[in-house]
């Protein structure tokens, strides 16, 4: 038997995240184009996996597997983040 | 080395392909001996480099641009899948990211499909370690079915056995199976891919998940095959579906999850509590309040090197205390003992003679400088500061209507405008590469010309170097404010991927000064002798005195300028470094505002022959002959309004 899938939690934009805070993807808004919406599947931005934010100005800047990738909020703003 | 055509003859072929600034290159250089340009930072190869290997003289080596991700979307992107879809493709060397196995095995489980035999190289494992990151390789190796080998290529580590591994490349095993409707629909197009078009080294199946990802290489090659009408037909029913759900939307999701589970499986990653140096420099070279103090730093101290120990220092001995007073008077006696022709001898020696002018200028005044140059830009490139200088200055980028990745080929303009202009590709779209590429031609000057610059603004002030930036950064970014209305196109929001800083190694940054001042001394010398040459025909058949009066109303009213510096201009349109050190040898007549106004308008003069032909190149003669009749009425309108508004000051 699977076990149930757990209800979502509170979601907040990327942008509004505090600095050195854990962080799972939820969700790309619409707003963001399909190619950059691919592009940033390819940097590893994924709903399973957490990203640490780093910082917040002049871009965002989180912490992917050691990865560290900037975004710029014209991005960051439409990504849904919850919880780790 | 040689650069891959379109469509190269079939060869016996090894290619290295991965992501962005994974190392590639290097392992490049250390499987062929081969050097190719090497940096900290994604997009330094935009085209594909070709030698041929130690270990098997018979076969080439393919060092591939990097690819975030395949289906390709950008031109680095196309270039690596031509590259798969025209070569004779025999064996497959991707090079990993260690410290990254999800974005690693995520491209890997696209390769795999291929049907090409793989080896993995898994590269930068110090860096993984020191940050806790370890991998069961032979699980890894066992999963895939393909060699995985460990690598350290900026040390040479692993080099040896990832060779012995050629023999035994593999066809990888599938990291995974796609939902049963996305495998129908895979399943479909491969069988028509083998029916009709079959390719002779790529797998039907890997074909199909591109084509189904909308890949515009492979469906190209499609559209070139005699067959390829009702492939493309029934991708074309398949991908119709338009929104978020899309077919390459899932099929991406779904790699994405195959390769999450797999690095799970083979990553064990310990708290190395990772607080070195170089991380701390990379934090403060994009944070907020310190970013821009290091950004002056930084500038600081390359002014110093540069303008000083190179543009003064190192130009003094060798131009004033050698050439001036050893080595120019030992050949002009040489000369006028041996020549009996009176213009043989003045064409050698005279005042714009091939020695005394062409090889001093060459060689005693740029060379100097832009050594000091390449060393210091290959200190910053290797040490990944100009990846971080794009988050810096995205917010100034995109008042004009760039974002901050165009920082890199700007930044590399100031090395040579001509490489920088190809490296242009690394940009997403059409217009933002042609905004770029038209602001390069214009008011970014080329290491030699900024060389010379220093050197003549800093022995007279520092605050005229300063009026000097202002100028040029105001001309950047107000034509790329205009530039940016007139041409239509969206801009796109910056997302970037920021390249650990490193230590630079030495012998990387001495092998890439060594490789650029060769460059530099075999097309800058010619160039230099031909342009002296016009010089003296043009003051011997009595044209240069006319050329010099004629130009009066505009360099010496218009410009302020004294007469004679109508003679840099006319060597500036063959290179505006070799214009720029015409006006540097009239320094003594000059007084700071003529500096500055001739050096302003000098620097935003015609990009050099070798710039124009890669415009042309990249963005055609139309193109091309718009920017330059654009270019130089700009140039002296510039030049015009800032000897009118400095000489209210000064």
């Amino acid at each position: 038997m699977t076990p149930p899938t757990p209800p979502p939690g509170p979601r907040i934009r990327l942008t509004g995240t505090p600095m050195g805070r854990m962080v799972r993807i939820a969700e790309f808004g619409d707003e963001i184009d399909p190619l950059q919406r691919e592009q940033l599947h390819a940097y590893g931005l994924s709903g399973s996996h957490p990203v640490r934010v780093l910082q917040q100005q002049p871009m965002t800047v989180v912490l992917s597997e050691h990865v560290e990738l900037a975004l710029e909020h014209a991005v960051a703003r439409h990504v849904w983040v919850e919880p780790a | 080395m040689s650069s891959l055509a379109a469509t190269a003859p079939l060869t016996h072929t090894l290619a290295l392909v991965g992501h962005p600034n994974v190392g590639k290159s290097v392992l490049f250089h250390r499987l062929t001996g081969t050097y190719v340009n090497v940096s900290n930072y994604p997009g330094t190869t935009v085209e594909v480099a070709r030698a041929v290997p130690r270990h098997d003289r018979s076969a080439s080596l393919l060092d591939t641009p990097g690819v975030l991700a395949l289906p390709a979307r950008s031109d680095d992107e196309r270039a690596t899948m031509r590259a798969l879809l025209n070569e004779d493709m025999r064996t497959l060397i991707q090079v990993g990211d260690a410290k990254n196995m999800r974005r690693t095995l995520n491209l890997t489980a696209l390769l795999a499909e291929l049907g090409v035999p793989m080896v993995m190289a898994l590269n930068m494992t110090d860096e993984a370690k020191a940050r806790g990151v370890s991998v069961d390789v032979a699980a890894l190796g066992e999963v895939l079915g393909v060699p995985v080998v460990p690598t350290v290529a900026t040390g040479g580590e692993g080099i040896a056995r990832l060779t012995e591994a050629f023999a035994q490349a593999a066809v990888p095993a599938p990291l995974l199976r796609y939902d049963a409707s996305l495998e129908q629909e895979i399943e479909h197009i491969a069988a028509l891919l083998a029916e009709h078009a079959p390719h002779p080294r790529l797998a039907a199946r890997g074909l199909a998940i591109l084509l189904i990802g909308r890949d515009p290489e492979v469906d190209a090659w499609l559209a070139a095959q005699s067959g390829g009408a009702p492939v493309r037909e029934a991708v074309a029913q398949l991908t119709a579906a338009v929104g978020r759900d899309t077919a390459p939307a899932r099929l991406a999701r779904e790699r994405n999850a195959g390769a999450e589970t797999l690095a799970r499986t083979v990553t064990r990653h310990a708290d190395a509590g990772d607080r070195s140096l170089a991380l701390l420099a990379g934090r403060v070279a994009v944070h907020r309040l310190w970013g821009w103090p290091m950004v002056l730093g930084v500038l600081y101290a390359v002014y110093l090197f540069v303008g000083y120990f190179g543009a003064d220092v190192l130009v003094g001995l060798l131009e004033e205390d050698f050439f001036g007073e050893v080595l120019n008077p030992a050949v002009t006696a040489l000369v006028e003992q041996s020549v009996p022709i009176p213009w043989l001898s003045d064409l050698l020696v005279g005042e714009y003679g091939l020695w005394t002018m062409g090889m001093t200028y060459a060689l005693a005044l740029i060379l100097p400088i832009v050594t000091t140059f390449f060393l210091a830009f290959g200190i910053l490139e290797d040490s990944g500061y100009f990846a971080r200088l794009s988050v810096i200055a995205n917010r100034m980028f995109a008042a004009i209507g760039l974002n901050g990745r165009a920082v890199l080929p700007m930044v590399l303009g100031l090395g040579c405008v001509t490489m920088a202009t190809l490296t242009t590709r690394i940009l997403h779209t059409r217009r933002e590469r042609l905004i770029t590429t038209y602001l390069m031609a214009l008011a970014i000057p080329c290491s030699a010309q900024l060389g010379v610059v220093l050197g003549l603004l800093g022995g007279i002030s520092f605050g005229a170097t300063v009026i000097w930036t202002a100028a040029i950064v105001c001309v950047l970014l107000f034509t790329g404010w205009l530039a940016s209305k007139v041409i239509s196109g969206k801009r796109i929001p910056l997302v970037t991927e920021l390249p650990p800083m490193r230590m630079p190694v030495l012998g990387n940054v001495l092998k890439k000064t060594g490789g650029r001042l060769k460059w530099y001394l075999v097309e800058v010398i010619p160039l230099f002798l031909l342009g002296t040459l016009i010089m003296f025909v043009l003051d011997r058949v009595g044209a240069l005195p006319w050329i010099i009066s004629a130009g009066e109303p505009l360099v010496t009213g218009w410009l302020g300028l004294p007469a004679e510096a109508s003679a840099a201009f006319v060597m500036g349109f063959l290179r505006r470094d070799f214009g720029a050190t015409g006006l540097f040898v009239l320094q003594d007549q000059l007084d700071m505002v003529q500096a500055v106004v001739g050096m302003v308008t000098l620097t935003l003069f015609v990009p050099c022959v070798a710039s124009l032909m890669m415009i042309i190149k990249e963005q055609g003669l139309r193109i091309a002959a718009t920017m330059l009749a654009m270019i130089v009425p700009t140039a002296f309108l510039v030049g015009g309004v800032l000897n009118f508004v400095l000489r209210l000051f000064f």
